[in-house]
């Protein structure tokens, strides 16, 4: 038999296409149709949310709804600016410290540690992602704010002359929502950085340390250069995942739609508004509508962090399609 | 040959510096699992017993709070139906994106719209729910299978995300051996890519089923929660999560332990999921 | 790999019987929307959610209705605000609210019938703290409580307080307020009281089942504030008075019309109905009642219905449930209420109440009872 090379797709090379069996586009059309049902499904998704927020939207417009100071749906008064920036405040007090944790760890783990501890560390940081949310939230109200408390009090006295700090401190605050977060999104931003870090060639970090460079050198000269962009998309996928946390944030945020002074007040976030209003607003349509208009901010908030994630993500790792995603828990 | 020189004390005392600081952020990593664990065995072990897991929740202010049999029995059912739901589908559509759309613009499209689910809140997919089917009133109000649907709504990006990655690491050769030897399409997809893709697709979607037994925000206003322990799915479940969730804010102490007791079982149970999941990864690799 | 496929088959295989079964089998509570009702309903159950304030009575009614009757009562706290919106929505089976409907929300309600509110229990919302060398029974009026809650009064040792409390030894802590965060009837209670005795809460915050707080933490339902009490030293909140004995609170003695400082106990809670006068439709509050023995912060509780309840939406064997339930509320419950310091109906509301409950209607026909 000579080898040869499959042609035209492997049909009959009369140029005869083979006889459409019926289970062969049972299939593919079956397949399609699941694929654009999915379609029609998140088209469906974005269009009755809209269409559900608009009431909320013709009443104040878009912008009086992002940018009032004012939450009182008792008063039919919906500004969610003290929402917006309690999400933003308390995301960015996440990426604040859980990033550079996490970046520390995965270099770590890619760099430095020995090949036998490799694994159970990387297992041990990925088993943060399998406690849910709610498990976090529990023990942060428990352990987390008693725990903290004298001590957050005593950062706030010592240091009530700098912005954002002194007064009394609230026994669920920012700060506490912010370090559970960074505890949340510390598992994502590790693993993406760890693929990120795997794909620095190795001869960049050979050439440096033949170069005579110590192993930080290194790490500064060849693997931080290179991972930057991916680290970046890492942070940025973090991101989405803090603004979109509900229920630890929720239990430990204090539920105040107001902008707390200091990072250890207490303040609201969208995803906690519409997890506790919910209930409530089941009869009203303005309510209603101002709650899903909340869903939909934070809905296009995650939407653009995660697309520019991706991007630059996407720019610095060809690879990361090799990778099998592991967020869990939420 | 010149000697090396060697390094300069204060290059060496910065490498030393800075590697005890990745170590120590390493660590850090590392304190609020150890914390977490600690915490969850400490005050969910005392709460553990068989009356725990066989008696509902009383409901009764004062005395014995009960158990979290119904809490427990809900999660499985919702997250079971979620689960029948979201991996078939999941993977179907992973399926399609591999084998026939490949890269063409309706399924980079597709690609698109299901990288965008999964950036959707949970508490969105909840809300989208109870305003479609529980507050238009079909099939009853609150149910457990409309918990289910929220749930599966979340969970079906994650299965479809991780069955494209396995699909795609099924090399074409197998493919294009199995087509050329005139086996027709579907044979090709039933019997060659789908089993040598199954340990990672069982891997992907045991891990998707565990994100999706944390979950709480779907389950508010949905499956809503109730005492007793009810088999129907058409009723108001209770689940784990909002057993915890609810027993959170209370200020009794053994509400406060119960939930405790919860947490640490579901967390067992996620683990137990996520084991078994690496554990079939790592044996398909050997295999 | 076969195993894994074994495996996989063998999962999905359970799951699916385990959902064949969870469809076909109809045991423990199951009767949920799909289920026609059947005119001897021995068995089924009513799905109820609303106010946190009587909650603890409810659920021993509902264990202690399961015992008599059959019937599974499924009651959730999630708040007055709460409890009136998904009774409007028509997604629970009756509401619960200790803060009457407003007339916005009769008109919204009236879609699908006639809202009908059926008083149950009067019960003290009681002002508790939890401060390390405060006993119980701190003498406070209304214009220091509503001090407290607009943070004007920010230590424990004030001089509003210790005027008021010669001879006590008041610790300097800080106040920490606790408050409600989702929509409330004990909130709108206790906020009417604030707003009776001091004019800058009345022009500021006002008397609504959720006011924008000057000051403290919010905390979803009486639990929340209770937790929030419990978890922090110097803390004051205001919950129901079964919440703080579940807690061992310590709680204060609240001046009351009269000028006497009164604790709630049952008999106060009980002497704030007396000689109380009611308007047709039952919507009233016993906040600061004029009484010389009545507590001041005593406030009512209501279930909902709809005035036709089949026309609402109910199925007739499901109707005969409620009717049951409410029997039981208005009967027996009266008596189990004393048990967990809720005061029974003072009689004149009672025989209103019951009058209520007798008129409701299933398609226009009085319900039969079970």
């Amino acid at each position: 038999m000579e080898a040869a090379t499959i042609q035209h797709g492997g049909r009959p090379e009369s140029g005869r296409p083979p006889p459409s069996r019926l289970p062969d586009r049972l299939l593919r059309w079956g397949l399609t149709g699941i694929a654009a049902g999915v379609l029609v499904l998140i088209g469906y998704f974005f269009i009755r949310l809209y269409l559900e927020s608009r009431p909320v939207f013709s009443s104040y417009g878009v912008v009086n709804f992002i940018f009032t100071d004012a939450w009182i749906p008792s008063k039919d008064q919906f500004g969610a600016l003290p929402l917006i920036v309690g999400t933003l405040i308390t995301a960015t007090i996440a990426l604040v410290i859980g990033v550079p944790v996490a970046v520390a760890s995965a270099l770590y783990v890619t760099e430095l540690a020995p090949p036998r501890v490799r694994q159970p560390l990387v297992i041990l940081v990925e088993l943060l992602a399998a406690v849910p949310s709610v498990v976090y939230g529990l023990w942060g109200v428990f352990v987390l704010i008693p725990k903290l408390r004298p001590a957050e009090q005593w950062v706030s006295d010592t240091l009530s002359f700098l912005p954002f700090l002194g007064g009394t401190v609230a026994g669920p605050n920012y700060f506490i929502a912010g370090l559970i977060l960074a505890i949340m999104i510390l598992p994502i931003v590790a693993a993406i950085s760890r693929e990120v870090m795997a794909t620095v060639p190795v001869e960049q970090k050979e050439a440096a340390l033949a170069l005579g460079a110590t192993r930080w050198e290194m790490i500064r000269m060849a693997v931080l250069p290179y991972s930057r962009a991916g680290i970046s998309g890492a942070a940025m996928l973090g991101l989405g995942r803090a603004i979109g946390e509900t229920i630890a944030a929720t239990l430990v945020i204090g539920n105040a739609p107001k902008i707390a002074e200091s990072i250890f007040g207490q303040g609201y976030t969208l995803a906690a508004v519409i997890a506790n209003e919910f209930g409530e607003a089941a009869a009203t349509p303005t309510h209603r509508a101002a709650l899903i208009a909340a869903g939909l901010v934070l809905f296009v908030l995650t939407l653009v962090i995660n697309f520019v994630a991706r991007y630059f993500v996407g720019r610095s790792q060809r690879a990361m399609t090799r990778s099998v995603p592991t967020g869990m828990a939420g | 040959m010149t000697t090396i020189a060697p390094v300069a004390p204060r290059r060496r005392r910065t490498d030393k510096t800075m590697r005890g600081v990745l170590l120590a952020g390493t660590l850090i990593a590392l304190v609020p699992l150890v914390f977490v664990v600690y915490y969850l065995l400490k005050q969910g072990l005392g709460a553990l017993s068989w009356s725990f897991f066989t008696s509902d929740p009383s409901g009764r202010f004062l005395g014995d709070p009960g158990g979290v049999r119904s809490a427990i029995v809900g999660t499985v059912l919702i997250v079971g139906l979620a689960s029948v739901i979201a991996v078939p589908l999941g993977i179907g559509i992973a399926l399609y994106l591999v084998e026939y759309g490949k890269a063409s613009r309706f399924a980079n499209v597709v690609r698109y719209f299901v990288d965008v689910m999964t950036g959707v809140p949970s508490i969105v997919f909840g809300l989208f729910i109870y305003i479609v089917l529980v507050l238009s009133g079909i099939g009853g109000n609150f149910a457990g299978w409309k918990g289910s649907i929220a749930l599966a709504l979340l969970m079906l990006p994650v299965v479809s995300r991780s069955a494209e990655v396995v699909l795609n690491l099924v090399p074409d050769s197998l493919r294009e051996s199995a087509l050329a030897l005139g086996s027709p399409r579907w044979r090709v997809v039933a019997r060659i890519v789908l089993p040598t893709a199954m340990p990672g697709l069982v891997t992907g979607s045991l891990l998707a089923i565990a994100r999706g037994a944390g979950e709480t925000a779907p389950l508010l206003f949905t499956a809503f929660a109730v005492n007793s322990t009810t088999w129907n799915l058409g009723n108001q479940m209770n689940s784990l999560p909002i057993q915890i969730f609810n027993d959170v804010r209370q200020a009794q102490s053994n509400i406060v332990e119960r939930a405790w007791g919860a947490a640490l079982t579901l967390v067992l149970m996620i683990l137990a999921l996520t084991l078994l999941a690496r554990l079939i990864q790592r044996r398909s690799r050997i295999a | 790999m076969r195993n894994a496929r074994n495996l996989l088959s063998l999962v999905l295989a359970g799951v699916l019987a385990l959902g064949v079964v969870a469809c076909g089998s109809d045991s423990g509570s199951s009767g949920g929307g799909g289920s026609s009702g059947s005119s001897k309903s021995a068995g089924g159950s009513l799905n109820g959610a609303g106010a946190t304030f009587p909650l603890p009575v409810y659920q021993e009614w509902a264990a202690r209705f399961k015992d008599k009757t059959g019937t599974a009562v499924n009651y959730q706290g999630i708040g007055s605000g709460g409890g009136i919106a998904q009774f409007t929505a028509g997604t629970v089976d009756f509401g619960a609210t200790d803060s009457a409907m407003k007339d916005e929300e009769i008109a919204a309600a009236k879609k699908k019938g006639d809202p009908v509110h059926v008083p149950t229990v009067f019960g003290a919302v009681t002002v508790s703290y939890n401060v390390q060398g405060l006993q119980k029974g701190l003498k406070l009026d209304g214009s220091t409580v509503a001090d407290i809650f607009l943070g004007k009064v920010k230590t424990w040792n004030d001089p509003a307080i210790a005027q008021q409390n010669s001879g006590a030894k008041l610790p300097a802590t800080k106040i920490t307020v606790c408050h409600r965060s989702d929509e409330s009837g004990t909130t709108k209670n206790f906020t009417q009281f604030l707003a009776a005795y001091s004019k800058a809460w009345a022009s500021g915050p006002g008397s609504d089942k959720s006011v924008q707080w000057p000051t403290g933490t919010g905390a979803k339902g009486n639990d929340g504030v209770a937790a929030c009490i419990k978890q922090n030293d110097g803390a004051v909140g205001y919950v129901e008075q079964a919440y703080a004995l579940a807690n061992k609170f310590t709680f204060a003695s609240v001046k009351n019309k009269s000028g006497a400082y009164v604790e709630p106990t049952l008999e106060s809670t009980s002497a704030a109905g007396e000689g109380l006068t009611v308007p047709d439709d039952l919507r009233f509050s016993p906040i600061d009642a004029p009484g010389k023995a009545a507590y001041p912060i005593t406030a009512a509780t209501f279930l909902l219905v709809y005035q036709d309840v089949c026309k609402a939406g109910m199925s007739s064997g499901k109707a005969q449930s409620l009717k049951a339930w409410l029997d039981y509320a208005e009967g027996e419950g009266q008596g189990a209420a004393k048990e967990l310091y809720y005061a029974a109906l003072p009689d004149a509301v009672h025989t209103a109440a019951m009058a209520k409950v007798d008129g409701l209607q299933c398609n226009g026909q009085p319900i039969k009872s079970a």
